[in-house]
This record gives structure tokens, C-alpha cells and sequence, in this order.
């Protein structure tokens, strides 16, 4: 080989410039190592990110239209004041969070010393950040007012999905684990068979849930009703929040702003969305389970015979000693979710049905058939980085408070 | 006293319990892929007077399994060339990704060049972004090079992955540095350690990233969607989505879709299950 060659080469003309023109091999052959996955990302993940930009500025269907500047921003939000008040509102809420833990911290630093204790800023910063959360209790019904009211209701979609499905899992998912951690027979089976519902296509798999929760009485999900003497129901095609199903609707007439848009809250997830919550159930508490299960084994066994020893009862040791030991877990799981509902596309496009008017719709789904079945690029462009902006926000939300409570051990 | 005493498993009262809760929850898995099978294999009228959701009693079950069904799904729906493109697909796409992170994995573990780490953490970054946000600029992208409608629009957008890269680096940084010193000493290129030693070395892991490599490649539906405008190169996924959205009633007959689409999945999954649950518990990691 030709470097072998050059090695040689190296070793005949002195130790000096055959360390130099190793490192020199080693640079150009390491730029020629990545160049391939460098250019391939640079193409496909980082280019994008700014030509997204550049499109969302844009009347574009099809092929690029007018220069807008923020005007496809001002459709969802609704004016360029109400943009503005968002961007302050977010400053203030996060000003006002620092300002609280500093306080906090500088009480539990000098607790007595009148003056440096921390608590003017502690009660400042508890103020702030509830009037900065006030501020946006007031907002947003006025953008769903004004702005583009379908994008509103599919980020709520998306909201309730994400309640719906990850804290579920993760609490059947650790009792499951608990199980999973014991000694017995055929584990590996069970092992299999729980993480069957994650390893299969979801596009299949979605199929079937299609099939088991469709509007007509023998569906798997009527089947089960009748059984138990219920009315069938129409299941993914209802658009009816399950609340406003089962206590009743109120009158929505001549309500104000706010009391209308709480209303849509009020009604709770539709009933076709919880039909979707069922199969993310289904696909994900066996593997909820199954990481749960991995960090319970990694956990030192003596801790047990500790607490055992000291008389600590079953209900101490799983909240006061398992729950804090897999924090990381549950942080890892928690994040993984979240990200996971706010990106969820594939079975969601299956299990949608036009009939529920949207009502299971959350963001990625309107983003892509803004931009698929209307070709309208440049507004679901903006539609899309909105999405990628909240979904940063979380990430780093998630990252600040589960700083102060994750346990990694010492 | 080795294992967590949270439930004692020694009495038998606790064992019949942990048992029993295990056994429901493994019913709840299998029932909606019973009620695939089932279903698939119904007359049409069947899967709709023939109906139960309990699979012990008959009705569950087909009369005749309609075998009839598969060949319909087959030829008529097209469902076995999409099944031979989504083959094609995922092959060019996981040797691909193999190829390409396994040499910058290489790279970002082993080798020493100016702004490795800047450059590994910008790459990292871009995990960051949802599909959905790539989705418009990249169809863009993609028409302008022509390749709508193309196997590249299909395969090679995915194959430079952070994702892999990341993966492969934390195997490749289990090889001791001793072991690639040495073999540099000796005279080996780069090219050969890695070929020769750091692959085979962990060929294990590496499997389990072909798979979910694989996996990925087979699932991909927002892309595919958006770049086939022709059953031409139209993946089973999208066949798939396109048959339950268009097909009329005959479930009977997308059932048996979803049972050709989960088969290749399904049978590398239980050959190789110990590695993959074992590699999914320990990282997490999803495709």
C-alpha cells in the first residue's frame, strides 16, 4: 500500500521529519476519513437549516415567490406586536426563573444575615416569573384570535399527546421493570415479547391499531364495549374531546377571548387522539420497561440489604432509594419522549382520518400537509422552524430543571 | 442475598402474581399481531360477521384460510414490488451508512487532526433537528440535483447520520489506543486497522447498528412520501400508507399488507433477539 511506502520513506530520512509528515499523514488522512459522512450532513442536515430560513421569508408554492420578510410569522402569531410581546414575555419568564433559584440559592447560602439572605430576590423573581406566565395566559387567546387559529389547535394536539403518553409510560414502564428485575424463568421471553410492539414497522403496526379502533361495531375496540354492554363508539373518526364526552358540552356562545380558547383546552385530547395515545401505549411501555429494567440492574444490590436491615418498609425503599437511583433513566426516557410525541409522524399518518376534522392532527402532521397537499413551502417553512424552536425550548428546559434533580450517583 | 428483595420472588404467592402481571402484559403485546393474522387470512364478508375480540373463541379466527388473499396483495396491489424496492432501498442505504460511519467513526476515535472535536460536535448538533424542519429544503435540494422519483433521493440523504457515527465512535473507543499504536508502529495503514482489526473487533455492535440501520431505512415514510411520485421506486412503507388511506373496506386485504411489511423485520428480530434486546436495553438507542 502506498502510506506503507511513505513509511518507509519516513523511517530512511530521520526520526524528526518522519514525525512531521506523520502528523501531516495522519491530518489530511483524518480530513479524508470524514469527508464523506462532513459532506453528506453538511448537504442534508446543516445547509438546510439556513435555507429553511430563507424560505420561511418567502412567498413560495412550488417555486419561489415575493420576499415577505416575518410576514408568514405574522400569520400564526397573528400581529408583529404580538411576535415582539412573545419574544419579551419568554425573556421575562426566563429572567424571572434565574432571578428565583439565585434567591434561592443565596437563602440556603446565608440563611441568617439579614440583607444578603436572597429573599427581596427570591420574592422579586417569583414575581416576575408569574406575571411573565400571567402575560402569557392573556396572549395567547389573542393570537388564536388573530392569528392562524389551525396551527393553535395543532400544537394544542401536539400538547396533549405528549401529556397523554410519556408520564403513562414511564409509570407503567417502572412498574413492568420492577417486575423484569426479579429472578425467573423465561425472562428472556417476556424480554422478546415486550419489545415486539417498538421492534415491528410502525407503519404496520399502525395498521392494525387502524383496523382495531375503526368506527364500525365489529372493531376489536367496539367488540371489547359491547362486551361490556357499552354503545360502540366512533373512536379515531371523533373529533369530540373525551372531557366535553363524558361530562357533557358547555355553551360556547358570547364568551370572551379568553374563556373561548380555554374552552378548547377544556374539552380535552378528542377522542381520536386518544385512540392514537392507545397505540403509542401499546408501542412504547415495553421499552420504557425494558431500559427501566436495564438501570434497576445496574443498581448496587447491597443498597437493599441496607435498607432491608435498617427496616426501611417496601414503599420507602422504591420512592426514597430505586426512584432518585434511576433518575438518569427516567430523565433519558422523559426527554426521549417528549422529542419523540413533538416529531411523531409516521403512525399518526396512518391512523388519521379526515373524518375527525383534524381533532388528531398535532403540528408535524399540519406542517406537512401545509407543505405536501397545499405546496404552500414558505409558511410551513415557518411553521416548521416555530416547531424546532419550541422543541429546543423544551430541550432545554427539560436540561435545566432535571440539572438540579437528576441523581447520577457520586 | 444477590437480587432486590421488593417483591420476594420465593414465595409462591408473589411468583403466581409476577407471573400473572407479565403474562397479561405479554398478551396485550401479541393480541393486535393475532388479530393481524387473523384477519388476513378472513373472507371480506368474514371481517364483518365473523368478528370476536377474544382470540380463544372461533370466531377470531378464519372459517378457510383465505390464502387467495396474499396473491391479490401481491400482484394486484402491487405490495411485492414495493417490497422488492423497499428491499433494494435499505440494502444500498445500510451499506451505505456502514461504509461512511464506520470510517468517520474511525476517524473521530482514532486518529488525531486539528479541530476533530469542533467538527464532531457540529455534527452531533445536527441530531437536534427534526425531520420535519429538513423536510422542505432538502425536497428542494434533491429536485434540483433531478433526482425526484430516484433511487439516490431515497438512500443517500440518509446515509451521512450523526446518529451511526455517534454509535460506531463509542465502540471503536472501547479499543484500546495501545492495540492501534502498535499496529501503526508495525507499519499498518489507518485503512487496514481499520478494516483488519477495529471492524472485526466489534462486529457484534456493528450488527446491531446494521439493523437499526435497516430498521430505519424500512419504517422511512415523511421522505419516501414526499420524493416518489411513481410506484417506480415507492417503498412498502409508503405502498403500505397508501393502501389504507385509498383501499376500500377490504381490511382483510391491508392486513395482509401490514403481515408482508413486518415479515423481513420480524424474522431478523428473532434470530438475533438476544443481541437486540440487549443492545436496545443497555443504550436506548433508536434507529
Amino acid at each position: 500500500m502506498e502510506t506503507e511506502g511513505n513509511m518507509e520513506k519516513a523511517d530512511s530520512t530521520g526520526k524528526r521529519t518522519g514525525i512531521m509528515r506523520n502528523l501531516f499523514r495522519e491530518n489530511y488522512q483524518g480530513y479524508l476519513f470524514i469527508a464523506p459522512a462532513a459532506i453528506l450532513i453538511s448537504v442534508f442536515g446543516i445547509f438546510p437549516m439556513f435555507f429553511t430560513v430563507f424560505v420561511s421569508m418567502h412567498k413560495w408554492r412550488m417555486r419561489r415567490g415575493q420576499f415577505l420578510f416575518l410576514d408568514n410569522f405574522v400569520r400564526i402569531f397573528g400581529s408583529y406586536w404580538y411576535i415582539l410581546l412573545i419574544i419579551l414575555l419568554g425573556l421575562i419568564i426566563y429572567f424571572g426563573m434565574k432571578l428565583w433559584n439565585a434567591g434561592k440559592e443565596r437563602k440556603l447560602r446565608a440563611p441568617e444575615i439579614p440583607g444578603k439572605s436572597g429573599s427581596v430576590q427570591h420574592f422579586l423573581g417569583i414575581i416576575i416569573f408569574f406575571s411573565g406566565l400571567l402575560g402569557l395566559f392573556i396572549l395567547i387567546p389573542n393570537m388564536y384570535q388573530s392569528g392562524d387559529s389551525n396551527m393553535m389547535d395543532s400544537l394544542r394536539v401536539t400538547i396533549w399527546y405528549s401529556l397523554g403518553t410519556v408520564p403513562i409510560q414511564l409509570f407503567v414502564g417502572l412498574l413492568v421493570a420492577v417486575l423484569l428485575d426479579q429472578k425467573f424463568r423465561g425472562k428472556q421471553a417476556f424480554r422478546v415479547i415486550f419489545l415486539l410492539p417498538y421492534i415491528v414497522p410502525s407503519v404496520a403496526s399502525a395498521t392494525i391499531f387502524e383496523r382495531l379502533f375503526s368506527l364500525r361495531s365489529e372493531s376489536f375496540a367496539n367488540q371489547v364495549l359491547i362486551a361490556f354492554g357499552r354503545e360502540p363508539l366512533q373512536w379515531l373518526l371523533e373529533p369530540s374531546g373525551i372531557f366535553s364526552m363524558m361530562f357533557g358540552k358547555g355553551g360556547s356562545e358570547g364568551l370572551g377571548v379568553i374563556a373561548t380558547y380555554l374552552q378548547t383546552w377544556v374539552q380535552g385530547p378528542s377522542l381520536a387522539l386518544v385512540s392514537i395515545m392507545f397505540f403509542n401505549w401499546w408501542v412504547f411501555v415495553g421499552y420504557y420497561s425494558l431500559i427501566f429494567a436495564n438501570g434497576l440492574a445496574q443498581i448496587s444490590k447491597d443498597i437493599y440489604d441496607a435498607a432491608e436491615m435498617d427496616g426501611a418498609p417496601k414503599r420507602t425503599v422504591f420512592f426514597k432509594i430505586i426512584v432518585p437511583l434511576l433518575s438518569p433513566t427516567t430523565y433519558f426516557l422523559s426527554m426521549l419522549g417528549i422529542i419523540g410525541t413533538f416529531k411523531a409522524f409516521n403512525h399518526i399518518y396512518v391512523l388519521r382520518n379526515p373524518a375527525a376534522r383534524g381533532a388528531a392532527d398535532p403540528m408535524s402532521i399540519h406542517i406537512f400537509f401545509t407543505f405536501f397537499r397545499k405546496s404552500r413551502f414558505g409558511y410551513a417553512a415557518a411553521m416548521a422552524l416555530l416547531l424546532f424552536i419550541i422543541v429546543l425550548g423544551l430541550t432545554l428546559l427539560q436540561r435545566r430543571i432535571m440539572e438540579k434533580r437528576v441523581f447520577y450517583g457520586e | 442475598m444477590k437480587h432486590l428483595k421488593l417483591y420476594k420472588v420465593k414465595q409462591t404467592g408473589n411468583r403466581a402474581f409476577l407471573y400473572l402481571v407479565l403474562i397479561i402484559g405479554a398478551i396485550i403485546a401479541i393480541l393486535p399481531f393475532l388479530y393481524m393474522i387473523a384477519n388476513s387470512l378472513k373472507t371480506y364478508s368474514e371481517t364483518v360477521t365473523r368478528v370476536s375480540a377474544n382470540p380463544l373463541s372461533p370466531r377470531f379466527w378464519p372459517k378457510v384460510p383465505q390464502w387467495e388473499n396474499f396473491r391479490i396483495v401481491i400482484d394486484e396491489a402491487k405490495m411485492g414490488a414495493y417490497f422488492i424496492n423497499s428491499t433494494i432501498i435499505s440494502s444500498v442505504t445500510v451499506s451505505g451508512i456502514f461504509i461512511i460511519s464506520t470510517f468517520s467513526a474511525y476517524a473521530f476515535s482514532k486518529m488525531r487532526f486539528a479541530g476533530k472535536d469542533i467538527i464532531f460536535s457540529i455534527m452531533l448538533a445536527t441530531l437536534m433537528i427534526p425531520e420535519t424542519v429538513l423536510l422542505i429544503p432538502n425536497f428542494l435540494t434533491v429536485s434540483a440535483f433531478g433526482w425526484i422519483d430516484k433511487l439516490p433521493a431515497l438512500t443517500i440523504p440518509f446515509m451521512g447520520s450523526a446518529f451511526f457515527i455517534f454509535m460506531l465512535r463509542q465502540f471503536f473507543n472501547q479499543i484500546p489506543n495501545a492495540v492501534i499504536e502498535s499496529a501503526v508502529i508495525d507499519g499498518c495503514s489507518h485503512l487496514r486497522i481499520l478494516w483488519f482489526i477495529a471492524v472485526p473487533l466489534t462486529k457484534a455492535p456493528i450488527f446491531t447498528v446494521a439493523f437499526l440501520a435497516f430498521h430505519g431505512a424500512w419504517n422511512a415514510l415523511q421522505w419516501p412520501l414526499v420524493v416518489t411520485q411513481t410506484d417506480k421506486w415507492r417503498p412498502i412503507a409508503v405502498g403500505l400508507t397508501r393502501f389504507v388511506t385509498e383501499a376500500g373496506p377490504e381490511s382483510q386485504l391491508r392486513l395482509a399488507g401490514a403481515v408482508i411489511a413486518i415479515l423481513p423485520i420480524l424474522i431478523i428480530y428473532m434470530i438475533a433477539q438476544r443481541q437486540i434486546t440487549e443492545a436496545i436495553a443497555r443504550t436506548g438507542m433508536k434507529g
